[in-house]
């Protein structure tokens, strides 16, 4: 290593070190709101209780006087509990950012010298924390009442909720755009969205059951590709990688567009004085 | 003499009228400055634009040193900036939203920097509390005391005691000059409180429609006008400029 190197070598780590430290403060700044605001605690303990009661009692509604019974119960849990997975994904990292118009925060952090990356995955590692909340509840919801074991899915479900994490990013990367953009009138989509993408990716059922028009369009969804894996799994299909495969490249390209479109809303939002809306 | 801001050329449309009709500008070490003007003068839009919060239509912003918006981090880091308008974040007590910023503008002893600026404004007794629990006068001291934590090298205050009674006002003043003499920083303000100005500012602009049209210390800026003083100064620009003159009104930076 030249001398020349050092130093630089030692200024990328305290860049890096700066940059670490400035997530950390987002995520903890996040983690204060949910400790002190315990209706937010609906959307990650209550919301997947409802939701494992609703449809895991339909399942075994189904199971008692249906046909296939079994595998419409099993379909039914798994694929409410797996929802959770982008559902508490989307909401903590859209609603972490709408915190900061709630509360008149955005100028603040506007003028420090954060980045728009390095809040956002401070957001996105708390989300993390509410994630777990979410879907631990919802898991043991399921174990509890139902005796249905998430764990058994083994650990090959692992890409498949890898997957339907950074869906929910994604789906909550245009819902910030869109805030951006439209401003504190958008919010509603932050939950909104989610009850048009939900029965378009067939997390109960394969998509064949939907009307035919609507199948091209569930076809393009990454998430019908991660719950077709995740029901594969069920009946013993083992991982199915060619769905997986699917699932993660239009992710990936949902991705780009994703951020391509908060870049352009953030653009945006510079040159039109947007943030008069929250200051 | 160093600048710590320069702005050559500033312009900024809203809706095709003019909130920034080219304005140059350049602040240097040290200096106490107040840019001045009644509401819809363009002096909010000017200080977004001069923090990259605002991008402007043409011209040129460097900020200590650093071109924006390209060096927007590395000139932030040494900036502070307080709003008189802008509340505490909620649910975060005052110690914890400091420690927040503190760590934000990457603050090595976090702890002792809070305790020094809580103390400076005379506000130590507020570490407790929860942002909603304070008065707007004492939710804007924190926000000074935010904006202070990482001794910047220039703050930034709009309209700082905008809600503050005369004798916390005053110590607010004091706090200020106190900082700026000890770091040596510079100190841009926005102010309609012209005794305020007077007291902390040795040099003032005056913004009008879009355009800077007197920039001195206070007694050259009255002269110019020919008036008795700076409340005189901003009262006959005032009088000059209708709420929504040349479409200013359309300015979204505009308080009223």
């Amino acid at each position: 290593m030249t001398s020349g190197q050092a130093p630089a070598a030692e200024q990328r780590w305290e860049d890096w070190a700066r940059s670490r430290r400035r997530i950390l403060a987002v995520a903890r700044r996040h983690a204060y709101v949910l400790k002190r605001s315990p209706h937010r605690l609906f959307d990650v303990t209550i919301w997947p209780l409802v939701d494992v009661l609703l449809f895991g009692s339909l399942g075994v509604f189904i199971s008692r006087h249906g046909g296939n019974g079994s595998i419409a119960f099993s379909y039914l849990l798994s694929g409410i509990v797996l929802w959770h997975v982008v559902y508490q994904s989307q909401i903590a990292l859209s609603t972490g950012m709408l915190e900061e118009t709630w509360s008149r925060n955005l100028l603040n952090l506007m003028v420090t010298p954060m980045t728009e990356l390095e809040y956002v995955l401070g957001v996105m590692l708390f989300g993390m924390v509410k994630l777990a909340m979410g879907v631990g509840v919802a898991a043991i919801a399921a174990w509890g009442f139902y005796a249905f074991n998430v764990t058994d899915l083994g650990w090959q479900i692992v890409p498949v909720v890898a997957v339907l994490l950074v869906v929910g990013w994604v789906i909550a990367l245009f819902v910030i755009g869109i805030v951006l953009r439209f401003g504190s009138g958008a919010e509603a989509l932050a939950w909104g969205i989610l009850f048009i993408v939900m029965p378009l990716s067939g997390i109960f059922y394969p998509i064949q059951a939907l009307p035919r028009m609507l199948r091209p369009l569930a076809v393009a969804l990454p998430t019908t590709h991660a719950f077709a894996a995740g029901r594969a799994l069920l009946v013993h299909r083992g991982l199915e990688w060619g769905q997986v495969g699917i699932a993660a490249v239009g992710t990936v390209a949902l991705l780009l567009v994703a951020v391509a479109f908060v870049v352009a809303m953030l653009s945006l939002f510079r040159k039109r004085g947007y943030i008069t809306r929250y200051s | 003499m160093d600048t710590v801001v320069r702005a050559v050329g500033l312009v900024k449309r809203f809706r095709g009228a003019v909130a920034v009709g080219g304005v140059d500008l350049e602040v240097h070490t040290g200096e106490h400055v107040a840019l001045l003007g009644p509401n819809g003068a363009g002096k909010t839009t000017t200080l977004f634009m001069l923090l990259g919060v605002v991008t402007p239509d043409a011209g040129v912003v460097e900020l200590l040193g650093h071109r924006l918006p390209e060096g927007r981090t590395a000139a932030l880091a040494r900036v502070g900036f307080a709003a008189g308008y802008l509340p505490l974040a909620e649910r975060m007590r005052v110690r914890e939203f400091l420690r927040m910023y503190a760590d934000l503008y990457g603050v090595v002893d976090a702890t002792a920097a809070i305790d020094d600026a809580l103390v400076r404004f005379g506000i130590e007794d507020l570490a407790s509390s929860l942002g909603t629990e304070l008065s707007s006068g004492q939710r804007t001291l924190v926000g000074i005391v935010k904006a202070t934590l990482h001794r910047p090298r220039l703050l930034v205050l709009d309209e700082p005691t905008a809600s503050l009674d005369p004798d916390v006002a005053t110590r607010v003043r004091q706090g200020l000059l106190d900082l700026t003499r000890t770091d040596g920083a510079t100190l841009l303000i926005t102010s309609h409180d012209m005794a305020e100005v007077e007291k902390l500012c040795e040099r003032v602009i005056f913004v009008s429609r879009g355009q800077v049209v007197a920039d001195g210390s206070p007694s050259e800026v009255t002269a110019s006008f020919g008036r008795s003083g700076l409340e005189d100064v901003f009262l006959h620009l005032a009088a000059r400029q209708p709420p929504a003159a040349d479409g200013v009104g359309a300015d979204p930076t505009a308080r009223r």
